[in-house]
């Protein structure tokens, strides 16, 4: 018998549990391997949805599923977060139990989550589209209310998931203000700790360009250190200081709580793991994937739906001995809208840098047909469409 | 003085200046971040980053098929 436990119900987790279920069927209908998925959440949400919530007025109820609809067959649930990982006695302990349940292999993807902590006042001050979709409704309630001011949006620290969506809220907003014509009446400032308003050079010189055609400011090479929302200012690292009215900033980002400390993990929580096969380091029967690892990608949806193929199929070719094992290219596929149904990708893998890739109408759809697609995606329902897409660069072998 | 050792090896942009930055907030004027890296971007755009935020560039050189970049923390506020 062999245990197969995953940590966390998200896009990675659930796309790693079903295509284990889906390979290792027979197996598991002879009772010689099980899947147990840990999660505390009952429901999960399209995270790049946030967005269309936040700046679009989308419901959010619209964006959200109850978690029992996404497990596939084969897999079993246990609706408990797990706070302790023996990687090497090989067993995990959920919140608030002593029981240790054993495994053989463990798939962690607990995911990332924003660090208010990092920054002194910003959690009184901001309002994110990054922490849930209830928080990502707030914004839009707030814009709808706004005659004129300054919006600051962007970058607030470092690392954060869906590295285009600061940018694509700085567009979204342009869009919402000139539709509502007050938009000569809004400014929207840009800030960045990065030197270019996307730290890529190939996506900068597509959105520079657009960023001074349409009147957003950018400040760049600005590293927010503290907020006082009293005096609506932001200071930097080096001291500098600027106003707001409204601010929606990118909040960096943690990895779950109990990795922090943990050996696994560098200083920060973010598991070490090898950057092609995804196993944690030293352990050769524990993975990890998505935006828990340290690897120096984007923290994305589409790293830890290609890293969860990866392990997946790595993890049933050892049990079964039959397929061959596979790696992990490093390929990013984030859509960026940069607003009036126009949208761009940041493509690249680990040895191609981003390309360059202009805004278009078909982008923007090819990034609808994801949001249409996405909740199948989840029990592998289009893992042909995704192979035939990413073609070499889906696994490597 | 700490001297703060970065390994961006096998990173490529925006990795070693993700690195740089994260490193920068945790140091404290008069440290040193010494970031290797092989991604040949990471020299321009450090050096550019050193200029924007008054940290002092203070040089690289090829070591073993990778640039080491030494940067003092100069620019944060007393």
């Amino acid at each position: 018998m062999k245990n197969i436990a995953i940590i966390g119900s998200g896009a990675g987790g659930l796309i790693t549990s079903s295509k284990l279920a889906k390979d290792l069927s027979k197996e598991i209908k002879n009772g010689e391997v099980t899947i147990t998925l840990f999660d505390k959440k009952r429901e999960q949400e399209f995270q790049p949805g946030y967005l269309e919530v936040a700046f679009r007025g989308t419901d959010p109820s619209k964006i959200r599923r109850p978690v029992k609809k996404l497990v596939s067959s084969g897999v079993k649930m246990i609706y408990d977060n797990v706070e302790k990982v023996d990687l090497a006695d090989r067993y995990v302990k959920t919140e608030g139990s002593s029981e240790k349940i054993n495994y053989d292999y463990i798939i962690i993807s607990t995911g990332s989550s924003p660090d208010y902590d990092q920054i002194d006042g910003l959690k009184q001050a901001n309002m994110d589209f990054h922490t849930d979709a209830y928080n990502a409704s707030l914004i839009y309630n707030r814009i709808s209310s706004i005659k004129s001011g300054k919006i600051v949006v962007g970058i607030g620290g470092l690392p954060y998931k869906c590295p285009p969506s600061p940018n694509e809220s700085a567009f979204m907003l342009d869009e919402y203000f000139r539709k509502k014509g007050i938009r000569d009446d809004v400014e929207i400032v840009y800030i960045t700790p990065f030197t270019r308003i996307y730290s890529a050079e190939s996506i900068n010189e597509v959105i520079e360009p657009m960023y001074e055609r349409r009147d957003i400011e950018s400040i760049t090479a600005f590293n927010t250190d503290t907020v006082d929302d009293e005096k609506k200012e932001i200071t930097s690292l080096e001291g500098e200081t600027l106003k707001y009215d409204y601010l929606f900033l990118t909040p960096p980002h943690k990895p779950a709580g109990f990795l922090k400390g943990s050996d696994m993990s560098d200083e920060d929580g973010w598991v070490k793991v090898d950057k092609k096969d995804l196993h944690i380091t030293t352990y050769d029967n524990g993975f990890a994937i998505g935006d828990t690892t340290n690897i120096p990608i984007s923290k994305a949806g589409v790293e830890a739906h290609l890293e969860g193929v990866v392990v997946a199929n790595n993890i049933a070719a050892e049990i079964t001995g039959t397929e061959q094992k596979i790696k992990f290219t490093g390929r990013t596929q984030c859509s960026m809208e940069t607003g009036f149904h126009k949208a761009t990708f940041v493509v690249g893998t680990y040895d191609r840098p981003v390309e360059k890739i202009e805004p278009s109408t078909m982008n923007y759809m090819e990034k609808k047909v994801m949001e249409k697609i996405y909740w199948g995606s989840l029990h592998g329902h289009y893992e042909w469409l995704f192979k035939y897409h990413f073609k070499k660069d889906y696994f490597e072998k | 003085m700490t001297t703060l050792n970065v390994d961006s090896r096998g990173t490529a942009c925006p990795g070693p200046i993700t690195d740089l930055i994260r490193a920068y907030k945790k140091a404290q004027n008069g440290d040193l971040i010494v970031l290797v890296a092989n991604d040949p971007g990471a020299v321009p755009d450090s050096k550019a980053w050193c200029e924007r935020t008054k940290n002092e560039f203070v040089g690289s050189k090829d070591v073993e098929s990778a640039f080491e970049i030494t940067i003092r923390v100069t620019g944060k506020k007393a």
